[in-house]
């Protein structure tokens, strides 16, 4: 009781603007109330992927390996595996744009938080499936767990995955529940089952002064504890290659170069999906052309940091030019490769770093032209670091088939790798027609500078 | 006749094979001998065709590994008294010290192909320490992990897990707190 005395005491909570705050509401919840045309379009095509990848999933499983894809003994990871580590990469927005932002106290990550929740969720767990798609025999899953050896990198990969799907899943839900509350209150034409639902997820929610403290208190403690999750998450990741032989990898810069990546392949996550979501929903008034100001400037930072990890990792070794090293460098440097990596580079690297360096260029279009060209060039960079690394082994086997010294990804594996990026958006775009994709009372709170706390709204 | 040219040459190809396929079709047989001379090991390899020693016929010598057969060397020639003589190294490892030694006529001109072999104690028995196999180290099984292994990994594990666990009862709290609220 005197507990519950010392909340109302030490902290005045002061309703928001019910003028302002409907505005709001309806501006953000406008998005489940009714798909439109294209929305239902959008969906279908992405359903549509998502099938053919079945199909292709169900073709590869059933059918000689040998035959379906393009994997041999020396690219026994390929397409499947760049693409995890992409998705690995990818799922680390939520740790910049959320957590980073959040504790760093930059207050125009509000709007923008859940955003990049949702997509740190789909790309984690199409990170699994990517995985799952390039095992050999997927039925013996389980013996990881029954035969698993915890000294191996590949049980920590699984340990940290399944940790960090299921914190960012809380850490996704935990700050939605006065959103559910919201949506229960005010969305009428809806079915039942969907009011139902926000009934049962709002978990009981009235916006008492407890019931905010303890939520703060938990988003607080998981918002600190995502941010050491996500780099062991991808560092786990880096460490599965760099403590393999090969000579690419042979690496102890690898997990803060993974790092690194995957905080610039955020940012330009981030800008395209806040592009699309401010032009899908009509946002303009909440995602703004600060926020792509302020994005683009992420953009340069995490460019030129990634930009040092990659002059360590290629220049030293390649000032040195020592054995296997040398074989694989000049490949990608002058040999058949340098062309893909010069691209990579050029759009990868330089064009982050310089670009959104001009005011004009930071504007909403330029700058989602500019980090699609990085997210792209991201995709391959992924390629570049798996499937070279791996046609270059420190005990090369003579007279192998000439199958095993190329790889081009077979149609099954692309339509594989398609279907996990479809689903992927597929599960933003149904969480966003389901749930408020812009947190309400964050943006709220932000909004109520001077005041100290936005309590009473529901 | 240039019409005929292709079909003629392959003719006189086929002619060509049928003829030396009947010219190897002397039969010889292969004695394996196994001496110590000083201390070398010498193997002898007496190629005799129809009873009589026969020379300048290349016997390739191998030794039986795990899945196939090391070859010893390059071929060596029989000499007049149709003996191919060859050294053999001594530092061919062999689970109990025995070794499978092989000598073969290949594609051979006059001779068709043939092979002997015998077993011989020639080979180094590897002894292996094994001693170790059971102790706890991060290259070990599953039950070998060291245990500042173990307990790092748990503590980390337990820790994320428990905090993870800690948030989920706080939106059952939050859930309680709600109802107390309503009634």
């Amino acid at each position: 009781m005197s507990e519950e005395k010392n909340i109302t005491e030490s902290t005045k909570y002061e309703t928001f603007t019910q003028e302002e705050y409907m505005i709001m509401k309806d501006d953000l919840l406008r998005p489940i109330e009714k798909i439109g045309k294209a929305g239902k379009i959008w969906i279908a095509f992405l359903v549509a992927v998502c099938l053919a990848g079945v199909v292709a999933y169900y073709i590869q499983e059933t059918k000689s390996k040998y035959v379906t894809v393009s994997l041999r003994d020396y690219t026994m990871w390929g397409v499947y595996i760049s693409n995890f580590v992409f998705f690995v990469a990818l799922s680390l927005v939520g740790v910049l744009m959320s957590a980073v932002l959040k504790l760093t106290h930059f207050e125009w990550y509000r709007p923008l938080s859940r955003i990049a929740e949702v997509i740190a969720v789909g790309a984690i767990m199409l990170a699994g499936v990517s995985i799952v798609a390039a095992m050999g025999r997927p039925d013996r899953l389980y013996y990881l767990v029954t035969h698993g050896r915890i000294q191996s990198p590949i049980v920590w990969d699984i340990i940290v995955i399944m940790t960090y799907l299921t914190t960012s899943l809380i850490l996704l839900f935990i700050p939605l529940i006065p959103s559910l509350s919201t949506c229960k209150n005010h969305l009428k034409n809806l079915p039942k089952w969907q009011l139902k639902m926000y009934e049962m997820l709002s978990f009981g929610w009235e916006g008492t002064p407890e019931q905010w403290k303890i939520l703060k208190k938990t988003v607080k403690i998981l918002t600190v504890l995502v941010i050491p999750l996500g780099i062991s998450i991808h560092t786990v990741t880096a460490w599965l290659f760099a403590l393999t032989l090969r000579s690419e990898w042979d690496s102890t810069n690898f997990g803060a170069y993974f790092v690194s990546g995957a905080f610039l392949l955020g940012s330009a996550a981030m800008i395209i999906a806040t592009f699309i979501f401010r032009k899908a929903y009509k946002l303009e008034k909440y995602l703004t052309e600060m926020h792509f100001d302020k994005l683009g400037q992420v953009m340069v930072l995490m460019g030129l940091i990634y930009a040092y990890f990659n002059i360590n990792e290629y220049l030293v070794p390649a000032y040195k030019m020592s054995g296997l090293h040398a074989n694989h460098l000049l490949n990608l440097f002058i040999g058949e490769e340098a062309p893909f990596y010069w691209s990579v580079v050029f759009f990868g690297i330089v064009v982050p770093c310089i670009l959104p360096m001009f005011k004009k260029l930071r504007k909403p279009l330029p700058l989602t032209i500019i980090a699609l060209a990085v997210f792209i060039a991201g995709w391959f960079k992924r390629y570049l670091i798996v499937i070279p690394g791996l046609l270059h082994p420190y005990l090369p086997i003579q007279d192998v088939p000439a199958s095993w010294t190329h790889y081009s990804p077979s149609l099954i594996e692309w339509t594989i790798v398609a279907a996990t990026f479809a689903a992927m958006m597929l599960i933003v775009t149904l969480f966003s027609r389901y749930f408020p994709i812009i947190s309400v009372w964050e943006v709220a709170e932000g909004k109520l500078e001077g005041k100290e706390e936005i309590i009473n709204y529901k | 006749m240039e019409k005929y040219k292709y079909f003629i040459a392959t003719c006189i190809m086929i002619l060509f094979s049928i003829a030396t396929s009947y010219a190897q079709d002397k039969e010889a047989k292969i004695t394996l001998t196994f001496e110590k001379a000083d201390s070398l090991y010498v193997c002898k390899a007496l190629v005799t065709s129809e009873g009589s020693p026969v020379s300048e016929v290349p016997v390739n010598l191998s030794v039986k590994r795990l899945f196939s057969n090391l070859p010893i060397g390059d071929a060596v020639a029989t000499d007049s008294t149709g003996v191919a003589t060859f050294e053999f190294p001594q530092d061919i490892p062999s689970r109990n010290g025995k070794l499978t030694i092989f000598a073969k006529i290949v594609d051979d001109e006059n001779y068709m192909n043939t092979e002997a072999s015998g077993e011989v104690n020639w080979g180094t028995v590897v002894v292996s320490d094994n001693s170790n196999v059971d102790e706890r180290s991060i290259s070990g099984g599953r039950s070998e992990a060291p245990i500042y292994f173990i307990v790092a990994s748990l503590l980390a594990i337990g820790l994320v897990w428990g905090t993870l666990l800690y948030s989920v009862l706080q939106v059952f709290k939050i859930k309680r707190l709600g109802t107390v609220n309503k009634n």
